[in-house]
């Protein structure tokens, strides 16, 4: 440490003030803070879960050690497959249905006029409710015998008797879906439409002096330009997806008959329904191997310049 | 009022006292005792701690947990060291906590009651672990069926008799959904675990089976009581005679449905002829003990029981069971009826029923043949919403594998228990 503030203060002489360098203990204070946080709320909960998973630890009783036997039985655990299985296929889902409803938002909304801002602010506005509320809400108005939808479709006359999406697995996926996009599409918009102001309107004016269409402005300047933001937006939805759990813990309660059990809702199950505390350690580390796996392809994409690709 | 002042007073002087002897170990003091209960119970809890601290010096502090969180806010708190004095929980959990040598033993102090005799005797069984008694009744509750009398005069059917077994209840059902109009004739809540022992497994009681062996650490699903009570089900669900919020209800429209007078026959809780009387006085309903598919009846003996938690100091434990005396005198008990429905003692019919609804006592009279499951893995077995028990369920009654069900709950209730026996 002395040699390298020595280092430092030599350099410092040698270039005779010229580019005063921080001292290294005042970044080290910046710093603070967020290493506490990060400490705290991240790596000594880690290694401890780390720990935790290498033993038999029940909620109440004594914990027993036992090496690798949790990660021996998560192999061949078929509940946790399934729900892998699961989380994978709604992640593809959901990630397209949010792209598909954000992207033209992103587009409609990213126009100079007042009433743009009313409704950025309109479709931005379910992104502020926390998931376990709007879940909860969502349950309430998919309910048969009093909830709003039910109502109203019968009041249009469009069906006879209440619908009950919940009791079969591809409308309750699909409420769900639905339920997601409305909380979450306003925020990718939000993401998106940072990238599409971010395109210099003069390359625009010049693609459309060259005399370029509408279609190929969009697939040659907008969608290339807008990769970052793009790519951005596809790690945080698919990270997201990957970790629900609010949306199928209360609407669906992972009926019907344990078919939308998502990861994360396995892992709650196994720690506080089995009071399994250990073996639920053990899912989660797999859980967190299986995302940093994910999130580090996507951004090896991100990565890349676009020239270089 | 005078009262009031005098003991604000007082607890003033006590705290200017206990501030000029801080640094003596020994003052006298109110001593405050720390009572977690779930939240369904929280009010009356709260109501009898009132009526106590208002004519004692010491002090019960009721903390409110929501119902699914006990268990593992419970558990949290014993294994950090910090546990509340005592809990008032789900009956069924006792065996679980009993085990985990979570629970203080009070087994002489029970015996030694005058009232230990009218202590419910399936709350006295679950706090009961390897001969030594860990909790007594707070507030008890058993499970019953309702039925709606002006539907079964519609349907040709004598309101004043009550099915006398599920077959019956099949039969009657099917009458009152043949009404036409919107009206089913039977309502159970399918899609919850709790809500299903409670009303499903006394049933298989009434034929004198049982889903778990006695000392809970054997499956016994598969057995012809269990049978004979899906196939009534499932006749009635065929028939379209079952309300179709049943499937996926998790009770939140239960009470609703009955009440609009569109349902014959609920399967419910001794707490309904208070609700009912109180929020639809209009409905016309009788109450009865839930039979046995072929006869019988039997009850699930729920509630809450109170129990101290292990380690718990001398002077604490003498102001908590001070507090059960308190509540079990029979004016406490008549409070606690008008409240929730049922004393914790099955020796004062007369005292705690007299000003109240006489269907009441249906209730009361079935509760010292109300059971209880004895388990020490409740939430896995059977309130899980993704647990065998729920799914055996769903799978039995409203799918097409009865069979494939049936081995399937039994297999899963083999491997959890072979996991989970303490």
């Amino acid at each position: 440490m002395a040699s390298i503030i020595q280092g430092a203060n030599t350099r410092t002489d040698a270039v005779q003030m010229n580019e005063a360098e921080p001292k290294g203990w005042l970044g080290l204070i910046f710093m603070l803070p967020s290493i506490a946080f990060i400490t705290g709320l991240f790596i000594i909960p880690l290694i401890m879960t780390v720990w935790m998973s290498f033993y038999n630890w029940p909620l109440l009783g004594r914990a027993k050690f036992i090496g690798f036997a949790n990660y021996i039985e998560l192999l061949g655990d078929s509940q946790l497959w399934h729900s892998l299985g699961f989380t994978l296929l709604y992640t593809v889902l959901v990630t397209a249905a949010i792209m598909i409803v954000a992207f033209p938002l992103a587009m409609l909304v990213d126009r100079p006029l007042r009433l743009a801002g009313f409704f950025r602010t309109i479709y931005f506005m379910p992104v502020v409710i926390g998931f376990g509320a709007a879940s909860t809400l969502w349950m309430w108005l998919l309910n048969p015998d009093s909830g709003v939808f039910a109502q109203l479709l019968l009041g249009s006359g469009l069906v006879d008797s209440a619908p009950r999406p919940l009791e079969s697995f591809w409308p309750a996926l699909a409420v769900i879906i639905l339920m997601v996009v409305w909380k979450t599409a306003g925020f990718t918009m939000v993401i998106l439409l940072t990238g599409l102001q971010g395109i210099p309107a003069d390359l625009i004016e010049a693609a459309k002096i060259d005399g370029a269409g509408v279609w190929s402005r969009f697939r040659r300047i907008t969608l290339p330009l807008m990769r970052n933001s793009l790519l951005l937006a596809l790690v945080l939805n698919v990270t997201s997806s990957m970790l629900a759990f609010d949306q199928f813990f209360i609407i669906t309660q992972g009926g019907p008959e344990n078919s939308t059990i998502s990861a994360v809702f396995s892992i709650y199950l196994a720690s506080f329904s089995s009071y399994r505390l250990g073996y639920g350690s053990a899912m989660s580390f797999a859980l967190l191997v299986v995302l940093v796996a994910i999130s580090s392809i996507q951004l090896t994409f991100m990565r890349q310049r676009p020239e270089e690709s | 009022m005078a009262l009031k002042k005098g003991t604000a007073m007082h607890k003033y002087k006590l705290m200017i006292s206990a501030l000029s002897l801080l640094t003596s170990a020994t003052f006298a003091n109110a001593t405050d005792v720390n009572l977690w209960v779930r939240t369904s119970s929280g009010a009356v809890l709260q109501a009898l701690a009132e009526r106590y601290n208002a004519s004692h010096p010491d002090k019960i502090v009721v903390t409110q947990i929501t119902a699914e969180q006990m268990v593992p806010k419970l558990g949290a708190a014993i294994a950090g060291g910090a546990p509340p004095d005592g809990a008032v929980l789900d009956l069924i959990y006792l065996p679980t906590f009993a085990a985990a040598e979570g629970l203080e033993d009070i087994s002489d102090w029970v015996k030694s009651r005058p009232e230990a005799a009218a202590m419910s005797p399936s709350h006295i069984r679950l706090a009961t672990y390897d001969g030594k008694i860990y909790g007594v009744p707070a507030l008890p509750d058993a499970s019953i069926i309702a039925y709606n009398t002006d539907l079964f005069e519609k349907a040709g059917l004598d309101p004043a008799k009550a099915p006398a077994s599920l077959e019956e209840i099949a039969e009657d059902a099917k009458k009152i959904a043949a009404l036409g109009d919107g009206t089913y004739g039977f309502y159970f809540v399918a899609n919850s675990g709790s809500w299903l022992i409670y009303d499903f497994l006394p049933h298989i009681w009434a034929a004198d089976a049982d889903i778990l062996s006695e000392d809970g650490r054997t499956a016994t699903v598969d057995t012809p009581a269990l049978r004979d009570t899906i196939a009534a089900y499932r006749d009635m669900w065929k028939a379209g005679a079952i309300h179709p919020t049943s499937r996926s209800g998790n009770g939140n429209n239960a009470l609703e449905a009955f009440a609009s007078g569109k349902v014959g026959i609920l399967m419910t809780g001794s707490y309904i002829v208070n609700l009912l009387t109180s929020k639809f006085p209009d409905v016309k309903f009788q109450v009865a003990p839930i039979p046995g598919p072929k006869g019988g009846v039997s009850s699930f003996a729920g509630g809450d029981t109170l129990a101290l938690m292990k380690g718990i100091d001398e002077e604490k434990k003498r102001v908590a069971l001070d507090f059960i005396d308190f509540y079990m005198k029979p004016d406490e008990q008549v409070f606690i009826t008008q409240e929730s429905g049922m004393p914790s003692r099955t020796d004062l019919a007369k005292e705690a029923y007299t000003k109240f609804d006489q269907r009441n006592l249906v209730a009361y009279d079935v509760l010292s043949k109300a059971r209880t499951p004895y388990t020490f893995s409740s939430d896995e077995l059977f309130v899980a919403r993704t647990g065998p028990f729920v799914n055996l369920i769903q799978g039995a009654i409203f799918g097409d594998e009865v069979d494939g069900s049936i081995s399937k709950a039994q297999e899963d209730f083999t491997r959890i228990l072979e996991r989970t026996n303490p």
